[in-house]
């Protein structure tokens, strides 16, 4: 299908804040209770439509453990996007996320929009990790915040989409350089030599679900 | 000067290795589509596999034993290795992607008291998980035996340290076998044996894949997953647990025909299986033989 833009995301965080189901339930729009620990990278894929255009979102979904930390982290080049995701019952997946930042600004292009995710908040019974704490971190550091539960839904589309606007807003800035594709942006076929017109942010409306 | 026997030239015609659908498939062109230009300059073996429900939770399983989908149809997955960089002796990558066939394209699949599985590998994943796959009906047993082949050079490496066909070798990083004739192609240096001569397997082989093209222009992804290098991979004379399910077909002495892995693993000599390689990659330490 063609899309003007192709953003491509990472997404990144400890082991078991649910980095795989939140690509599922954006992808898929399903919720897998267990999951099967991820290995290295999975990849998938979504069209979304922001201010009338198509835009591919290419996800890619790395694994949280340790021991994959360095393969990962070659994943981050040529992101334009990052989620950096928390679980709001596990207080201490919220106190790596300084390392985790630290990793993704280290090995990412300086324009990457990284959305801080704090996962799981159906859990609301067994928060460990307040609401203000997420956003404080989100604020000093530079981020978007946002909630969401992978198994509801509950602002999974937002969260994506959010990001992906904030991406597009920077395209029309200029911040990108789109022809550059280590900035993890890359022109459609569609869009060709038409590419960069103005217009202003209006809503992310998802354009059917399906991958790739 | 002499030209290297076994490397091919920059711009070929498509090799057997594309038409038994191993070389250039639906993986390798995800992969190297602009939109992903990953491991760009790298060959990729693959091949399709149905998984099968042993080992596997929660799977939905027909009366043959083939694992199926929510919507009925065999779930299969196409299994690739490559490298992450073209001039790594061997591969270090091992892609996995889940495929959706259309329906009809597998005609035994879901029949009942279909025959059983007689080629099945068992691959073990670094979490543990273990995948039972059944090499696509549409591949020619040929296929199997080139996964064999490489568990075999993953584990026990080769004598030559390059597959990238720009190289040109003038030496052999092992002593070579004593041949009647010096002139010999790595084809008719191999040492003649009770096994199935390479290129005869082939040429079989490719007798019987040429529906294959038509199957993979088919076919669809339905999610894109790469799984990077710690792996397991055994054929099935590894499993104990599922004898009843295998009938081995392993010739553990089948070298793969130079023109077919022209990219992929040049000019191996013939007495590698007998040498200790001064190269694994780290993916071979973890596969288990046969």
């Amino acid at each position: 299908m063609a899309y003007a833009y192709l953003f491509k995301y990472i997404i990144i965080g400890d082991t078991g804040v649910g980095k795989s189901c939140l690509l599922l339930q954006f992808t898929d729009k399903r919720f897998q209770p267990v999951h099967d620990l991820t290995i290295g990278v999975e990849f998938g894929a979504r069209m979304i439509t922001i201010d009338g255009k198509q835009i591919k979102l290419q996800i890619w979904d790395t694994a949280g453990q340790e021991s994959f930390r360095s393969i990962t982290r070659s994943y981050y080049r040529g992101a334009a996007g990052a989620l950096l995701v928390y679980d709001i019952t596990r207080r201490d997946t919220f106190n790596h996320l300084t390392t985790w930042l630290e990793d993704a600004r280290q090995h990412s292009n300086s324009n990457m929009v990284i959305m801080l995710i704090g996962n799981k908040s159906d859990l609301e019974s067994r928060r460990e990790v307040k609401k203000e704490e997420g956003e404080a971190f989100a604020r000093e550091h530079g981020l978007i915040f946002m909630e969401t539960s992978a198994k509801t839904a509950s602002n999974v589309e937002e969260a994506f989409i959010n990001t992906a606007k904030e991406i597009y807003e920077k395209i029309q800035e200029g911040v990108f350089d789109i022809n550059n594709e280590a900035n993890g942006i890359k022109i459609g076929p569609q869009h060709g030599a038409t590419n960069a017109t103005h217009a202003g942010n209006q809503g992310g409306q998802q354009a059917g679900g399906g991958c790739c | 000067m002499r030209k290297t026997k076994g490397l091919s030239p920059v711009v070929r015609e498509p090799g057997p290795g594309v038409k038994l659908g191993v070389e250039d498939g639906l993986l390798c062109q995800l992969i190297h589509s602009p939109e992903f230009n990953l491991f760009s300059g790298s060959a990729v073996f693959e091949s399709n596999f149905i998984q099968v429900p042993l080992g596997s939770r929660g799977s939905c399983v027909t009366k043959s034993g083939t694992r199926v989908d929510i919507c009925g149809r065999p779930a299969a997955m196409i299994l690739g290795v490559t490298s992450s960089v073209p001039s790594l002796p061997l591969p270090n990558v091992l892609l996995m992607a889940n495929v959706t066939w259309p329906h009809g394209h597998c005609s035994t699949c879901n029949k009942p008291g279909a025959v059983p599985v007689i080629t099945l590998n068992r691959l073990r994943i670094f979490t543990e998980k273990i995948y039972y796959l059944r090499l696509h009906e549409k591949h020619p047993e040929a296929v199997f035996q080139f996964w064999i082949r490489l568990v075999k050079i993953l584990q026990h490496g080769l004598s030559i340290t390059t597959k990238d066909p720009r190289i040109q070798f003038t030496h052999c990083l092992v002593p070579k076998r004593p041949s009647s004739s010096p002139e010999a192609t790595p084809e008719s240096s191999f040492p003649s044996s009770s096994q199935p001569s390479e290129t005869l397997m082939l040429l079989a082989a490719e007798q019987t894949s040429g529906s294959f093209s038509e199957l993979s222009g088919r076919a669809q992804f339905t999610a894109d997953r790469s799984i990077t290098p710690t792996i397991d991979i055994a054929d099935s004379n590894s499993c104990d647990s599922v004898p009843s399910l295998v009938a081995s077909q392993v010739h553990l002495n089948i070298p793969m025909r130079a023109a077919l892995s022209h990219s992929l693993w040049e000019q191996e000599d013939p007495d590698e299986h007998r040498m200790q390689a001064p190269v694994a990659s780290s993916l071979g330490q973890n596969f288990l033989g046969p």
